[in-house]
């Protein structure tokens, strides 16, 4: 048992360490793919993740203008936070000790007694979809915070004689973008939670350990550093028809939740700007961008755990990689797709969104009776 | 009857320093939810008093501060400027500076109405589209190069002609025609596909909405009046523009009154461009470039009207005995657009709103110049449409 917790905190490091170093490469891949498709060079792919971090973090600290300054700049780290969070929660435990003892006496004796985060039954479906819920809500909270100068704050005339001076409610864009957080938040987000649970229900249980078992019995009962080949999965739920019919949905929802193109209204360049963000600025804005990074590793990262049945696992190079190559051309799908579309307003938002909740909720159906 | 009221909620004020707006305003919506019910749009930040400068100047200086107007259509404002002196001193210009005139203006507008594009697809969120629009345009901007030495302030026309350096000989002939063929090849592609993008036609199909008669109203002008269903091209006007008489060309006009007609009126009109272009390289005279036996001399006051990208470009000035400026006029296109980009957004979304108003074209480089400022009253007002007419110039024939 000691020697087993010792492990615990090396393994945290290290997934956190992973998480941070290979997402700040994804913004440079995915800008990088982008640039491919328009026939453009490109920036160099260290540059708009990893050192755009260096960058803003030594530039002349600014002060927000927000009603809560101190509120406004927590919220970032409490968002990145969460997410690498819902990382650990997303990965089971990796303190295999004792191998050869087989699955079920495996999963028993080491991973609930020793891996933190398995307390209370976290590493579950409950924390991964209500913990994104909470990371979802932040972003309505930060744009209500955040009062920039770009437009009621703007010294203009507006309300000089001979304007359209109609006695209306005068509001920060980054209000009205909160406005629409909390839409997306109401509309948007049904894809993702619902495809969230279809892997779960394809195994019948709502821990991640379980979900992983039924996937990947090899990986649960091969040695720590191990490097065979028997740790691949074995029936991916990817290659189910409600896993299949679900990922697409989860790609959407993905896409929905990072406020990617075609679905960033809420930071819509042409009207709100950067929206919530706005007013983050020198080492905040830094934070913006590990968020953004979070947000695409761990979203990635929690598809290839549930949907291919590989766990990102430091102590198994191969799988690793496995892992890594997996989010990466899960990202490349996602530059592609934002490379291709539009901004979409809410006229299309709303049936698009619905389209992929109702397909979801048919993977859900097929799931739960298969 | 009873009127439907106008509900509004609040005000989402933007501008005047916004990455959808190229160039400083300050747009006011006021909005229920996400549904536009007024519009304000206020210009004058950029001020730069450009006719008051112009005044007391010898008319080749001031002609020289009109291509400065705007980096678009800065040959728009040189031949129209030109164009008004070489009539009303009633000077000759050789039929091939005319050519290269048209050839130089042509190259132009393409790359202006390319531009269009690449900023409407810039602001529709679609990159891709919008950087093919761009990567498309620099064929262009480097014809303006090979012709004048520069890519965006051509400096080609002069009274009585072309400068020198500006002539085509027969081998940047067959360049231009190169150019053009790989240009409408790919330009062909683009527009297919673009057309053909559900997502993009979802954004831009019905909003924005213009009528004719909202159009004939507010004095629409330009490629944004001809997609309301308005029929008018300054080039072809006979007595304004001559040197357009030589070619074959249509006006494109489209009926459908929204943000997707002003852009398919754009992108076709370019094929009609091209299709121009090719006449003038192909037909185009020998001879001088340039007639300088014109004397300067007093002027009386004369109207110049010109087919701008935009629009309606109207110059007008008068000289003294000795070719000095008096008092310089000058009403473009997007001043003229203005009134029509407020009323079009009503009823769209926010972010088609602002869409929808770069669907007008506007180009405020050109436009502000319009503030009136009472010092004695401390305070500031933007001319109505009705001073600015009776101001600035007549309307136009129809």
């Amino acid at each position: 048992m000691i020697q087993e917790s010792i492990l615990i905190g090396p393994q945290v490091v290290l997934i956190l360490a992973i998480a941070i170093l290979v997402g700040s490469l994804l913004p440079g891949f995915e800008r990088k793919v982008q640039a491919r498709i328009q026939q453009r060079i490109g920036p160099p792919i260290l540059t708009p993740g990893f050192w755009t971090l260096f960058k803003f973090a030594y530039k002349k600290k600014m002060h927000p203008n927000s009603p809560m300054p101190s509120l406004y700049v927590s919220l970032l780290p409490i968002s990145i936070s969460l997410l690498l969070t819902i990382l650990l929660f997303s990965s089971p435990p990796f303190i295999r000790l004792f191998p050869a003892q087989g699955v079920v006496q495996h999963t028993q004796t080491a991973f609930s007694a020793t891996a933190w985060f398995t307390v209370l039954g976290w590493s579950s479906v409950v924390a991964v979809v209500g913990l994104l819920k909470v990371e979802e809500l932040l972003y309505v909270l930060i744009g209500s915070l955040s009062q920039s100068v770009l437009s009621v704050g703007m010294p203009i005339p507006d309300l000089a004689r001979g304007a359209k001076v109609l006695g209306f409610r005068r509001e920060y864009m980054e209000q009205h973008s909160a406005v629409r957080a909390f839409k997306m938040i109401g509309i948007g987000s049904f894809p993702i939670y619902i495809t969230l649970i279809v892997p779960f229900a394809l195994a019948k249980s709502v821990f991640v350990e379980d979900l992983i078992r039924t996937q990947n019995p090899g990986w649960m009962a091969s040695g720590t550093f191990g490097l065979s080949l028997a740790t691949l999965p074995r029936s991916p739920n990817i290659l189910t028809f409600p896993g299949a019919i679900a990922s697409i949905a989860y790609f959407v929802g993905f896409m929905i939740l990072l406020n990617e193109k075609p679905f960033n209204i809420l930071k819509a360049k042409m009207d709100v700007i950067e929206g919530p963000l706005l007013e983050y600025g020198s080492v905040y804005r830094t934070f913006v961008y590990m968020l953004r990074e979070a947000a695409m590793f761990v979203l990635a990262s929690v598809f290839v755990t549930f949907f291919v049945g590989i766990p990102l696992d430091p102590f198994q190079p191969l799988l690793l990689a496995i892992h890594l190559l997996l989010i990466f051309v899960f990202i490349a799908f996602e530059a592609v797709m934002a490379a291709f579309s539009p901004i979409l307003t809410f006229r299309q938002i709303y049936p698009i969104s619905f389209t992929f909740s109702a397909i979801a909720a048919f993977a859900l159906l097929l799931a739960a009776v298969m | 009857m009873v009127e439907e009221a106008k509900v509004v909620e609040k005000e989402v004020p933007i501008g005047i320093f916004h990455p959808a707006l190229i160039e400083p305003w300050r747009i006011r919506f006021f909005v229920s939810d996400e549904v536009v019910k007024d519009c304000e749009i206020t210009l004058n930040p950029a001020h730069r008093g450009l006719e008051r400068i112009m005044e007391g100047k010898p008319y080749e200086k001031a002609a020289v501060m009109t291509e400065k107007i705007c980096g678009i259509c800065s040959s728009s404002h040189l031949w129209n400027s030109t164009k008004m002196v070489e009539m009303g001193l009633k000077i000759h210009v050789p039929d091939r500076a005319q050519y290269i005139r048209t050839i130089v203006q042509e190259i132009q507008r393409t790359t202006s109405h390319l531009i269009f594009l690449g900023h409407a697809l810039e602001i529709v969120g679609h990159e891709t589209f919008a950087m093919r629009a761009f990567l498309i345009r620099e064929m262009f901007m480097d014809l303006l190069y090979y012709i004048s030495g520069n890519r965006v302030q051509p400096s080609a026309q002069i009274l009585g002609g072309v400068r020198p350096r500006c002539d085509i000989p027969p081998s940047l002939g067959r360049v231009i025609l190169e150019t053009v063929d790989r240009g409408e090849d790919a330009y062909t592609k683009f527009v297919e596909r673009l057309l053909a993008d559900p997502l993009v036609m979802s954004r831009v199909t019905g909003v924005g909405i213009l009528d004719y008669n909202t159009a004939m109203r507010l004095h629409t002008v330009g490629p944004t009046a001809r997609a309301s269903g308005v029929k008018f091209d300054w080039r072809k006007d006979p007595v304004q523009n001559p040197a357009y008489q030589a070619f074959d060309f249509n006006v494109v006009v489209l009926d459908w009154c929204d943000t997707k007609a002003r852009v398919a009126t754009r992108a076709l009109e370019v094929f009609e461009q091209f299709k121009i272009l090719r006449q003038a390289v192909k037909n185009m005279p020998d001879g001088p470039v340039i007639d300088r036996s014109w004397k300067m001399g007093r002027m009386d006051f004369t109207d110049s009207y010109f087919e701008a990208p935009r629009g309606e470009l109207y110059h007008s000035t008068s000289l003294d005995d000795f070719g000095r400026i008096r008092h310089y006029k000058i009403r473009t296109p997007s001043l003229t657009n203005n009134a029509s980009m407020e009323e079009a957004c009503i009823g769209d979304h926010l972010t088609d709103a602002v869409l929808t108003i770069a669907s007008c074209d506007p180009c405020l480089s050109c436009t502000n110049r319009f503030t009136v400022v009472d010092l004695g009253r401390d305070k500031t007002r933007v001319m109505t449409g009705v001073e600015i007419i009776g101001k600035y110039g007549r309307r136009r024939r129809r």
